[in-house]
């Protein structure tokens, strides 16, 4: 820890597979348990005949498809939660 | 904020590479015995069959998900949520009992970087000259050992992601279409997807995964006290340390038992230093355990300088094993196995699910009021098995369809449609609830019922 000028404790610098686990893997975990309880109550076959029934979509490309929204959701908001939480130092 | 000093612009440090050294001992050779048992059953059980079907095979592509010979629905998902809580609760109970049981022999990640580890020393060599090989400058000879290691990580890695897909889609026949390359997209989509993350977290990842990303390592403290056995240093024994000759006499020179011979901080794999106590990166491999025994042999003195203990013991209090905090988490995990088994063997042969048609409400149908609702039937037997329909809860309320038996093939999930009707004099207005009852064609066959609501509207 180092003392910045404005006498605020200073966090050093993370490595880089620490920031990007921090937001990558809980992001990950959560679609991962997103995707099992939404499965477990829907059908994939049925969620593509209310959304886009003129694409054909197997139940591999909707659970396929869920889990990477799903991930991709709560890595955004991962990521705003690192950027809300970065030390203004960072900011130059 | 434009004036930062030059340093302050990393923005990231480089997480310095650790080179666990080669250990053997006792806890050692338990670790290599979990990472084969575990590994071993990761890696064939997709391959055993149970008459005709693969023993374990979470068929995503068909909704259900078998499992030593029973056959589970996404309906049974509750289970699947009771097992996890099951899993958790174990957690917190070898926790305070033992420690970091998980993290040091069955953790995932701790298995697959072990056999990394191995492949890595197969290729490069121990730790020595894996340390010189990376500072040294590209030879032939060491593109040849990178190119070595290379192949073994993603021959691995590719296998790991090919047995992971295999217990969703039958490996069977998995294997095959892949190396006829007509496998479906998604198989090989994720074939890759879990080759790449295993690659990824068990070839260079490894102890920044413990330390950066588990979750369990934060939150252990609340499940260890002071008697919870850990991995520590005896501070008082070791202590001062210090470097002599194998004849001296540590007494007369003022030294402790630790020579400061730097063999705990090299063999761990998370690159800490246990003297200086314990410290949440720590797995409790228990790999210092194995190669400070092996120092204090040759040395002559005692084994134990680092060992499995209790921060009472090592306080010199007493140790108390049995203690309130274990017995509740006993008490709750028992509870939670119970309730598993009795929820796994008083599931209904057979599950009937009604639902009212969402489109339209009622039907009149000269001087009778029909409703119309699906009928949802999961057959859990091993058998075809042909329902009637009947229903109740009404005066004069009778089934319009289905008018014969449903079939329903073993271990299927039939839909079917129904209509029931009532003649409108008899009934008032409103939401009436009624009893759907199925009854196996076979006398002693299963049976089940299911409530729903019919309903009547006013002046009808």
């Amino acid at each position: 820890m180092s003392e910045s000028t404005s006498g605020f404790i200073e966090h050093p610098p993370r490595p880089l597979a620490q920031r990007l686990g921090a937001i990558l893997w809980p992001s990950f975990f959560g679609a991962g348990v997103a995707t099992m309880v939404l499965f477990a109550f829907v059908d994939p076959i049925d969620l593509a005949m209310i959304s886009f029934p003129e694409v054909e979509i197997s139940r591999e490309a909707g659970y396929t498809i869920a889990f990477m929204g799903f991930w991709a959701g709560f890595a955004s908001a991962c990521t705003f939660t690192w950027l809300l939480l970065r030390p203004r130092s960072r900011f130059h | 904020m434009s004036t930062s000093a030059p340093d302050e612009l990393k923005l990231y440090v480089k997480a310095p590479k650790v080179y666990p050294r080669e250990v053997s001992g006792r806890f050692s050779r338990l670790r290599v015995l979990a990472a084969w048992v575990l590994l071993g059953l990761f890696y064939v059980l997709p391959w055993i069959n149970l008459g005709g079907t693969q023993i374990v095979l979470f068929d995503l592509p068909a909704r259900e998900f078998h499992v030593f010979g029973l056959t589970f629905w996404p309906q049974d998902f509750f289970m699947l949520a009771l097992l996890l809580a099951i899993a958790a609760i174990s957690l917190f109970f070898f926790t305070a009992l033992a420690g970091r049981l998980w993290c040091g022999y069955a953790c995932p990640q701790t298995v697959w970087t072990e056999v990394f580890l191995w492949m890595e020393r197969f290729a490069e060599g121990p730790r020595n000259k894996r340390m010189k090989l990376d500072k040294a400058p590209w030879t032939a000879e060491k593109v040849r050992k990178k190119a070595l290691k290379q192949f073994l990580f993603i021959t691995f890695s590719l296998w790991t992601g090919i047995t992971f897909v295999g217990f969703f889609t039958p490996i069977r026949e998995l294997v095959p279409s892949l190396l006829a390359f007509n496998a479906g997209g998604w198989e090989v989509f994720w074939t890759f997807f879990y080759g790449f993350a295993t690659y990824g977290n068990a070839g260079y990842l490894r102890e920044q995964v413990c330390k950066y990303m588990c979750p369990y390592a934060r939150f252990q403290s609340a499940m260890f006290d002071d008697d919870s056995l850990v991995i520590s240093y005896d501070r008082e024994r070791g202590e001062p340390r210090g470097k002599r000759r194998k004849d001296a006499d540590k007494d007369a020179l003022g030294l402790g038992d630790c020579i400061e011979c730097q063999g705990c901080v090299q063999v761990c794999p998370t690159g800490i230093d246990i003297r200086d106590g314990l410290q949440i990166e720590c797995i409790a491999c228990a790999a210092c355990i194995d190669v400070c025994d092996e120092v204090m042999d040759k040395m002559g003195y005692p084994r134990g300088l680092i060992r499995y203990t209790t921060e009472n013991a090592l306080a010199h209090k007493p140790t108390r094993v049995l203690r309130p905090r274990l017995f509740i988490y006993l008490g709750v995990l028992l509870a939670l196995i119970a309730l598993f088994g009795l929820v796994l063997t008083g599931r209904e042969a057979i599950h009937l699910d009604v639902l009212r048609d969402r489109n339209a409400l009622y039907r009149l149908a000269g001087p009778e009021i029909e409703n119309p609702f699906s009928l949802k039937i999961t057959n859990r037997t091993e058998q075809m098995q042909r329902l009637t329909v009947t229903a109740s809860g009404l005066e004069g309320l009778r089934v319009v369809t289905p008018t014969g038996a449903i079939e329903v093939p073993a271990g299927e999930v039939v839909d079917r449609p129904m209509t029931l009707s009532v003649p409108a004099d008899r009934v008032g207005p409103g939401m009436q609830t009624i009893e759907i009852r199925l009854d196996a064609e076979d006398e002693d066959g299963p049976d089940t019922t299911a409530e729903t609501r019919f309903f009547v509207p006013s002046g009808g």
